[in-house]
């Protein structure tokens, strides 16, 4: 039906305000939308992608601003194939709870997922963290590392591109997190058990 | 990252149970804005699914607070009433561990019984310990609520209406079970079950497809007579033999000997019309646990902005003299709104002049292998029918591919109505599924151990009527139900959004997001005007408030 092989779920955290949704945007929309960028009602963005010649679907899920008063639902981290844990390397305090997110990864995502650290904000002056502070982070904690900014488009491209790649690998040698495929999804568009016709309003 | 919470809103929402939860993402979804907290640092409340670690700390006593030094955050005319009651958390009977603590001691506990040479009976599988199976913590999803959904239910198909459904995965129940003459027994469901069950002769296999069908189709004509009588009472009529009245009756009508004809044709309706959706029965069970259901209904809450913060200090509420909900006191901080949507379990103890008529008796157990041993796992529903005078009781048995348990466990929910404890109400089913029958020696079959047990009792809220007379633009949600499913759930939280926003449509479809964005490089419908493009590609299902750009905060 829809023109795409693969289809992965990324997800991303971290604290508030260090550009989640603005790599989202930017990545998806190609954008740097002025002030905080939430949008009403966007649950999760998408973009197809070409890796290999073969079709990429990213499904990019945002935190619906939960993260700020450190109440995500579990269900978010649930079958999620990347993570994204980003941070900002001109606040300190942002690096530091990266503890607290491993730790809620841990517990709630799929030990098989993908996971990346991510430095955001590289643009600004006012650096706090230093590069290599976060590459040691990463590599300690056995993750891909990569310093980006959402506002001069640095390394956006290459995050995802980079997750597609990985993912599509996994998938060929079959190292994917397994979300068991007998499970059913009852949306009534992406599964062919479902009943497209159930999609008619409740009044 | 101490952010402050804004401090006004529309409606505040205080615990996040599956009503209280709806209510929530049902405001948020029309614009209004929501403040959803819970002094829990988990989702659910009383709806809660929690690991093995958390489960067996749970804490079930509402801690009282009552902050009178805080009024000079009050204005005049004001008063604060504390938040929480405990008359209607749920009650830990026991939880007992059947296991020993760490492998050492139990190597020495099998050297004695080797040495003995005693009876090689059946012994719990040496490789599980406490230790172990704590170490598998954060595999188990154990409910404190679980719930089933009919694939026709009123649940499926709100979550499919409101487009809900994209944020949770389900499994079909495989089998349904009862008991009978003595044994587990497995109840044909569908049409093609009947036909392909040994159990039942080919003119019992005619009469029931009949039964069936006038149940589903027949007019009041067929059941004219009955309105005073039990199903049973029609079914015997029917000249049905004994094990179909059972099959009917017990499992797929989920009746007693007592339920009236019309419930009894009601139940059946609700079973047979759930069937060959998804699966082999009428029932899924969503993944990970019943807890993520909350949990999908504030996600959307928060996507259409709801502001969520858990763990939060709530220090009491507040209202003006003529008993009109102001707001709340979260910490030091007052936030404002217009209406007030509770938990019961936080409900200020002066203002319950109420309490629970019945309670739910329940039970939690690990075991090691599955009630009714198969070449593949199953999930598996068991309606244990009343006999000898005990209640019927509803069982869920639970594997692993379900999520909720690690491989080669089960876990075992059981509930019944309370008439004295849960480990009274519960003891007949629990002696025949996991303790060996004196008298049935013949047969090999191996029961599983209970390796974890949890009994509690959790107050039947549910049909109270809670109306707060005495306090104004509040509404309390009922805690966990006997249903099966959410039906009486929905009902109530959609009574309680349709009297506080009468004029709303309750849950509309929330638009997919590739209504929203456009991607590809053959158009150049870039969404660079937010405002315009997502006007142009939602269609005409999308409603207004989509087209709004708000900030969060
Ligand atoms: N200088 C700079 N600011 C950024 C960058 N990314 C995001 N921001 C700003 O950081 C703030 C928070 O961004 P947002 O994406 O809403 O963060 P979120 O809470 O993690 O989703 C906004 O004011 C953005 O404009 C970046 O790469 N460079
Ligand atoms: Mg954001």
């Amino acid at each position: 039906m829809e023109d795409f092989k693969f289809l992965f779920k990324v997800v991303l955290v971290g604290n508030a305000g260090v550009g989640k949704t603005c790599l989202v945007r930017r990545f998806t929309q190609g954008l740097f939308p002025p002030g905080q960028g939430a949008t009403i009602g966007v649950d999760f963005m998408i973009k197809t992608v070409e890796v290999e010649n073969e079709k990429v679907k990213l499904q990019i899920w945002d935190t619906a601003g939960q993260e700020r008063f450190r109440s995500i639902t579990q269900s978010y981290y649930r079958s999620a194939h990347a993570l994204i844990l980003v941070y900002d390397i001109s606040c300190q305090p942002t690096f530091d709870c990266l503890p607290d997110w491993l730790r809620e990864i841990e517990e709630y995502a799929s030990s098989k997922v993908l996971r990346i650290l991510v430095g955001n904000k590289i643009d600004r002056e006012d650096r706090e963290i230093p590069t290599v502070v976060g590459e040691d982070f990463a590599a300690r904690h056995n993750m891909y590392f990569l310093e980006t900014s959402a506002k001069e488009a640095e390394n956006v491209e290459k995050l995802f591109m980079k997750i597609a790649e990985d993912l599509m690998q996994q998938a060929r040698s079959k190292d994917l997190p397994r979300y068991d495929s007998i499970t059913t999804n009852i949306s009534g568009r992406t599964s062919s058990i479902s009943d497209s016709n159930c999609c008619s309003k409740l009044t | 990252m101490d952010y402050e919470l804004p401090s006004e809103f529309d409606l505040i929402v205080v615990g996040t149970g599956v009503i209280e939860s709806i209510v929530a993402a049902a405001a948020s979804r029309i614009g209004k804005r929501v403040l959803h907290i819970d002094s829990n640092n988990y989702y659910g409340g009383l709806w809660a699914s929690f690991n093995l670690d958390s489960i067996n700390k749970l804490v079930t006593e509402n801690e009282l607070r009552n902050e009178l030094d805080k009024k000079d955050l009050l204005k005049e005319n004001e008063t604060l009433y504390s938040v929480g009651n405990n008359a209607f958390n749920l009650k830990i009977q026991s939880q007992t561990w059947n296991l020993p603590e760490k492998l050492e001691e139990q190597n020495e506990v099998q050297t004695e019984t080797v040495d003995a040479k005693e009876d090689v009976d059946v012994k719990v599988d040496e490789s599980w310990t406490q230790e172990k199976l704590l170490k598998l913590s954060r595999k188990f999803n154990i409910d404190l609520t679980p719930k089933l959904h009919f694939a026709r239910g009123d649940f499926v198909e709100l979550l499919i209406a409101s487009n809900i459904a994209r944020y949770s995965e389900f499994r079909s129940v495989s089998r349904v079970l009862t008991w009978l003459n003595g044994q587990l027994e497995v109840v044909p469901c569908s049409r093609s079950d009947v036909f392909s069950s040994n159990k039942v002769s080919v003119i019992e296999k005619r009469m029931l497809m009949k039964l069936l069908t006038s149940c589903v189709d027949g007019d009041e004509k067929e059941f004219a007579g009955y309105e005073n009588k039990t199903f049973q009472s029609y079914l015997k009529d029917r000249k049905l033999t004994g094990n179909l009245i059972h099959y009917v009756l017990y499992a797929i009508a989920m009746s007693t000997d007592d339920t009236m004809c019309l419930e009894g044709v009601k139940n059946t309706k609700r079973f047979l019309g759930s069937l060959g959706r998804y699966g082999k029965t009428p029932f899924l069970y969503s993944m990970y646990g019943s807890g993520e259901i909350t949990q999908a209904f504030c996600r959307l809450s928060a996507v259409f902005g709801g502001i969520y913060a858990l763990n939060q200090p709530l220090n009491g509420f507040i209202f003006n003299n003529e008993h009109t909900f102001r707001g709340v006191l979260c910490g030091q901080q007052r936030i404002n709104a217009e209406h007030l949507v509770m938990s019961l379990e936080k409900v200020p103890q002066s203002v319950v002049d109420f309490s629970a008529k019945e309670y739910i008796s329940r039970a939690i157990f690990i075991t090691d292998r599955s009630i009714m041993e198969s070449d593949k796992e199953h999930l598996t529903l068991l309606l244990f029918p009343s006999i000898n005078g005990k209640r019927t009781c509803t069982i869920l048995e639970l594997g692993s591919l379900t999520g909720t348990c690690p491989k080669d466990l089960y876990i075992v929910h059981m509930f019944t109505k309370q008439y004295t404890s849960p480990e009274e109400d519960l003891k007949h089913c629990v002696e025949k599924l996991f303790y060996k029958q004196e008298e049935s020696g013949e047969s090999e079959i191996i029961l599983p151990n209970i390796l974890w047990s949890f009994y509690y009792s959790v107050p039947n809220t549910f049909n109270l009527g809670l109306k707060c007379e005495q306090l104004h633009n509040v509404y309390m949600c009922s805690g966990p139900d006997m249903d099966l499913d959410y039906d009486p759930a929905i009902a109530q939280a959609k009574e309680i959004f349709t009297s506080i926003y009468p004029d709303f449509e309750f849950l509309p479809r929330a638009p997919d997001p590739e209504e929203i964005i456009i991607e590809g490089e053959d158009n150049n419908n870039v969404l660079n005007d937010d405002n315009n493009e997502v006007e142009e590609h939602s269609d005409n299902r999308t409603e207004e408030n989509l087209q709004t750009q708000r900030n969060i905060d």
